[in-house]
């Protein structure tokens, strides 16, 4: 599925966004380096897929105007409402789902249904103070094999949204966003790796116990980095809950061998 | 160390049977399998009262040999008999079984016996592979799988949805939690490296079975260093080692009863016919097989099967002195014992357990 480049400006930032496919809006949040896959192919012959790459990742120019998560998710926001007037399904995966997480707080009205991949605002484990691109590359996996079939972040790009990220505070424990979950009702599924290193195994129980409507799924043997440990498991289960919502644990498949 | 029963509820008529896998059930008959139940679980009475720690518990399906094709059902039973001792399970064949209904059985059992449960888990031999249809290459990825799930299973508070290679269930919520926390005690039994890799990394017990002492050794010290490498050392409970026995109250007596055993030319254990036994082998090692070769090859009615060894025979000083092997060689501190060999009736068992009790445990027990 070929995506289109389009560019956007709000907010005092012009960005850059990649649109395929018809249908009701999915809004994703990527992580730099992922904005292609499975997952993405897949949700544009149902969707309308908008990737949108955040002020201060990618190649994007530095970012320092957003003053908090929150900050860049309102951003987010109105860079959003430009592209659809629509409500959304918004998935956000790592910084990201961080994003996500506010936008889905601070501008319920947009947000449709939330699906959260490996967020690391609750209990993100102190791994990243000091590593470096490819150490933190390393890290995302579950398996090395699956590492090498990626590339690492540009030192610059890496430099560039670690310190984002670090003036964000988006390393740390969010201890606001996590007081605020109960404020999000739109249907949400936060999704992990069982082997993710980046955050702790604590984190997915407490959006379960904290969003009114939200289910957790656990992605067995991957890491941080879903979509590159386990793509059609990430693609299938993000699928079933982008249709689906909370229903998706209702079982479809047939149990018939010889009809 | 610590004395562990293995209840194998063997059906009482089951040296008459031909020796194939599996045995036809029309041979049972229920009045003779009533009671061979009954016998059973009075050898399991009989062994708490004589100081077993343990009292094991298997699956394993289609033949009279081990009639516990479901596990849980038989430990049930037995630890309303007996109220002291640990109830293993030793264990649950993972790659045959919904690792959710094993983790709700695990926690139930841990329940009504007020937290005397021991978990195992296992692959299975070749031959349980036929059951329920598994496909035998996928035995070691559902099995590595499974103990992930059901550990989730068990220890998490949250509903959660399980992604996984071969198992996927949107709604995971385990009742009730078990009494021991965060987990009871898992025994995961294997000699594969992968496994035996896992248990030490998960700070699982382990256990191996009817290995000689030196081939135990091998896999016990891989665990050692495994643990080592992950920050823990294993205690006492943490390796299992179940081998069988014939116990008398002479050398002499238990060596005539095994040249008795040897007259009778006992056929192999669990036999396959040669064609099946190496279609699940080379399913199992993803390697060629070639039916038409074999069968060319090989006899009419060929069969094949591990030979009936015996691991610990002789008085009870003997016997004592076998197992102290085992614990100063290889770390164990549970032995795990099956008593019903082939030839052995009820009576013979209650008589093994006496002389054990009696005898060995107490020159065991400070090991």
């Amino acid at each position: 599925m070929a995506f289109k480049e389009e560019q956007i400006e709000a907010d005092g930032f012009s960005v850059r966004y990649w649109e395929a496919g018809h249908g009701r809006p999915v809004v994703m949040l990527d992580q730099t380096g992922y904005r292609s896959s499975l997952l993405h192919d897949a949700l544009a012959e149902q969707y309308r897929v908008i990737s949108l790459e955040l002020p201060g990742t990618g190649d994007s120019p530095a970012n320092a105007a957003s003053k908090s998560v929150g900050d860049l998710a309102s951003t987010f926001a109105k860079l959003a409402a430009v592209i659809t007037t629509e409500r959304y399904t918004l998935i956000g995966t790592s910084f990201g789902a961080h994003v996500g997480l506010w936008q889905a707080i601070q501008s319920p009205d947009q947000v449709e249904a939330l699906i959260l991949v490996s967020s690391p605002a609750i209990h993100p484990q102190e791994v990243l103070a000091a590593a470096s691109a490819s150490e933190v590359h390393q890290l995302m996996f579950a398996h090395p094999e699956n590492a090498e079939k990626h590339k690492p972040l540009s030192a610059e790009i890496f430099a560039k949204e670690s310190d984002l990220m670090r003036r964000l505070n988006s390393g740390d424990h969010d201890s606001e966003v996590e007081d605020r979950l109960g404020d999000i009702h739109c249907p949400t599924l936060a999704v992990f790796g069982q082997e993710d290193r980046l955050v702790s195994s604590e984190a997915p129980r407490i959006y379960r116990e904290k969003i009114p409507n939200c289910n957790i799924a656990l992605v067995y043997d991957a890491g941080h980095c879903i979509i590159g440990d386990r793509p059609e498991a990430l693609r299938n289960t993000v699928l079933d809950y982008a249709e689906h919502w909370e229903t998706f644990i209702v079982g479809h498949q047939t149990g018939v061998i010889n009809p | 160390m610590k004395a562990s029963y293995f209840g194998q509820m063997g059906y009482s008529d089951r040296s008459t049977f031909p020796t194939t896998w599996p045995t036809p059930p029309g041979y049972t008959d229920s009045k003779t399998s009533v009671q061979s139940y009954q016998d059973g679980m009075e050898e399991c009475e009989f062994a708490e009262e004589m100081g077993f720690d343990w009292i094991s518990f298997s699956e394993h399906h289609y033949s009279g040999r081990i009639p516990t094709g479901t596990p849980s059902v038989m430990a049930a039973a037995v630890a309303e008999r007996c109220k002291k001792v640990t109830i293993a399970m030793l264990g649950h064949l993972l790659p045959l079984n919904n690792p959710v209904r094993i983790a709700e059985e695990v926690a139930l059992l841990d329940n009504i016996t007020n937290g005397r449960v021991v978990a195992g888990f296992l692959r299975g031999t070749p031959n349980e592979d036929q059951v329920y249809s598994v496909n035998p290459a996928e035995g070691r990825g559902r099995l590595l799988e499974g103990m992930d799930l059901i550990i989730k299973a068990l220890t998490e508070p949250q509903p959660f949805a399980w992604e996984g290679r071969y198992y996927q269930f949107r709604t995971v919520a385990v009742w009730p939690r078990p009494v021991q926390q965060p987990l009871p005690p898992v025994v995961v039994g294997t000699r594969s490296d992968d496994t035996i890799r896992y248990a030490a990394e998960h700070r699982l017990g382990l256990g191996v079975s009817f290995l000689p002492v030196e081939q135990t050794a091998v896999i016990t010290d891989k665990y050692h260093a495994w643990c080592e490498e992950a920050g823990w050392t294993p205690g006492p409970d943490n390796i299992v080692y179940r081998g069988s026995i014939y116990v008398a109250e002479t050398d002499e007596l238990a060596r005539e009863w095994f040249e008795g055993l040897q007259k009778t030319k006992p056929g192999p254990n669990i036999p396959l016919r040669r064609t099946v036994s190496e279609a699940i082998q080379s399913a199992r090692a993803g390697t060629d097989f070639d039916l038409r070769g074999l069968v060319a090859g090989s006899p009419e009615g060929d069969v094949v099967g591990n030979s009936l060894g015996i691991n610990f025979l002789g008085g009870p000083d003997t016997v004592a002195k076998q197992i102290k092997e085992f614990h100063d060689r290889c770390g164990v501190g549970v032995i795990d014992l099956p008593f019903q060999q082939n030839t052995v009736d009820h009576r013979g068992v209650m008589k093994e357990l006496e002389v054990f009790g009696k005898n060995v445990i107490p020159q065991i027990r400070e090991l």
